[in-house]
């Protein structure tokens, strides 16, 4: 043993200047009937940027980030308490408008959810939920919803055939553009590409790329390689707890915990 | 604890195993050709001139191990470290043998000219403390104990130390007797390979400092007094 070599940390939660933070887990606790999913989960996520939230299956990542829009709520028997404070407000609380708080706080999914309807519609349905816009004026919405989703190339001589007819990698950025039609201010992807070939990963990474500039974007990825090419801060959730968060250089090349490091080498279990 | 994947770890010991032989391999080189100039054994130093290639080989083979293992494994983390550790420890061995090879070429020539007793025993004295050092780091870079690579990165100034006094020393014996100049000017060159020898050894220690904490080693060094050096 060493002396220089610093004695590993069990956990280690990195802070974010306050200023930057845009969404704001405080212990969180989450319960699938009496199955505690979630233990005590405090994070931070940084205002347009990604963070890449990862771990093994059964950690917690997919839950933590279904807490973040309340899509829990549509399941009975499932219960968070702690707080999420999304600029300011904690959106945990009774009463919150859940339809405004998912406008504001988009997901896509693992498997690409396109309706069946045009790619036009697609990218129109949600903006109708919300606002009233004339036939003018959602044109150049959803134009510019896949032009940010890189879609509109491919798709703009096409836009009144099925949207179940894309690729599966087009049919997912078709999400993300449905997605930010909306203007939401976070953009939560769960595993968006793990059903998709090697270019179409590439082509949604590009895309989430583009809009961090413009958005906060939470991904869970089982893919370590994603979340270091695309991601500023990482955390590493194992067995419902966060073992680690920090920026995802360090993780990276220098991680602090042992799980986190056993795991991200590839040494775990 | 090992990979999940076993292969990952034989790919890892494989190169590890392969700067281990590497090291030994430089070691002896300087060893024997620091030999040679003592004894004046020309055939010791064409052995060591023609043992090089060895290690120019092992360097490639270790730097072709390393990039297979990042494009086909892509280590992270303290795997990360230890891949590129491994490739930049193996450069600076074999700079040693280069160095070594240059002292053992000097070594033929001075074997060819005038004994200058003192000063090669001078030399062998500068000769034992450079290996000495590097004995250490490499039984450091093995066994991986950052402590004992800083106690030989700490410790620098002292070969620095040896190197001015030689060559004040072989200034003197130049001046006072001309017919020396020649052998005096390899034994000049012979202390100055010693000497960075010395540089690639403190140059391993850094690198397993950052391979095995992750931090770089910046705290500031001793050194002998700079107005004093007479670098060539």
């Amino acid at each position: 043993m060493n002396a220089l070599a610093p004695l590993p940390a069990d956990t280690s939660v990195a802070a974010i200047d306050k200023s930057r933070v845009k969404l704001d887990v405080q212990n969180l606790d989450f319960f699938y009937g009496k199955n505690h999913a979630l233990k005590g989960v405090s994070i931070p996520f940084a205002a347009k940027t990604v963070t890449a939230l990862i771990g093994p299956s059964g950690c917690g990542k997919s839950t933590l980030l279904r807490a973040l829009n309340r899509m829990y709520a549509l399941y009975p028997g499932q219960k968070a308490t702690g707080k999420i404070m999304f600029d300011g407000e904690d959106i945990l609380r009774r009463g919150i408008d859940l339809s405004m708080l998912r406008a504001k706080i988009g997901m896509v999914f693992q498997k690409p959810t396109p309706f069946p309807m045009s790619i036009h519609d697609n990218v129109a349905f949600g903006v109708r939920l919300y606002e009233t816009l004339g036939k003018a004026d959602m044109a150049i919405r959803v134009e510019e919803a896949l032009r940010r989703a890189a879609l509109w190339d491919e798709v703009k001589d096409k836009l009144h055939t099925s949207g179940l007819g894309l690729s599966g990698g087009q049919q997912q950025r078709l999400c993300v553009a449905r997605c930010i039609a909306v203007k939401p201010e976070i953009l939560l992807l769960d595993e968006p590409t793990s059903a998709l070939d090697p270019i179409s990963s590439a082509k949604l990474e590009e895309t989430v790329t583009q809009l961090k500039s413009d958005y906060t974007i939470i991904i869970v990825t089982h893919n370590l390689g994603q979340a270091a090419r695309l991601s500023a801060y990482t955390g590493f959730m194992y067995l419902g707890e966060l073992v680690e968060f920090g920026e995802t250089e360090g993780m990276f090349t220098k991680p602090v915990t042992t799980r986190a490091s056993d795991y991200i080498t590839g040494r775990f279990g | 604890m090992e990979h999940t994947l076993r292969a990952y770890d034989e790919d890892l010991d494989a190169i590890t195993a392969e700067l281990a032989r590497m090291g030994g391999l430089a070691e002896a080189e300087v060893v024997d050709s620091l030999r040679a100039i003592a004894r004046r054994d020309i055939t010791l130093a064409q052995a060591v001139i023609g043992r090089d290639a060895g290690l120019d080989a092992l360097e490639l083979d270790i730097e072709r191990k390393s990039i297979r293992l990042i494009a086909l494994r892509q280590p992270v983390a303290d795997d990360l470290r230890r891949t590129v550790a491994a490739m930049k420890i193996s450069m600076n061995l074999e700079r040693i043998g280069d160095l070594a090879k240059n002292v053992a070429k000097r070594a033929i020539v001075i074997a060819q000219s005038e004994p200058v007793t003192p000063l090669t025993s001078s030399i062998e004295r500068m000769g034992e403390l450079v290996v000495a050092r590097l004995k250490d780091l490499l039984d450091a870079v093995a066994s991986r104990e950052v402590d004992q690579a800083v106690a030989v990165w700490r410790t620098d100034h002292e070969v620095d130390e040896h190197y001015d006094a030689i060559f004040r020393e072989l200034l003197t014996y130049m001046m006072g007797d001309p017919r020396t100049i020649t052998a005096c000017a390899h034994l000049l060159f012979v202390a100055k390979n010693l000497e960075r020898i010395g540089d690639h050894a403190t140059n391993i220690a850094e690198i397993l400092h950052y391979e095995i904490t992750g931090v770089e080693l910046t705290e500031e060094r001793p050194k002998s007094d700079e107005l004093q050096r007479h670098d060539a």
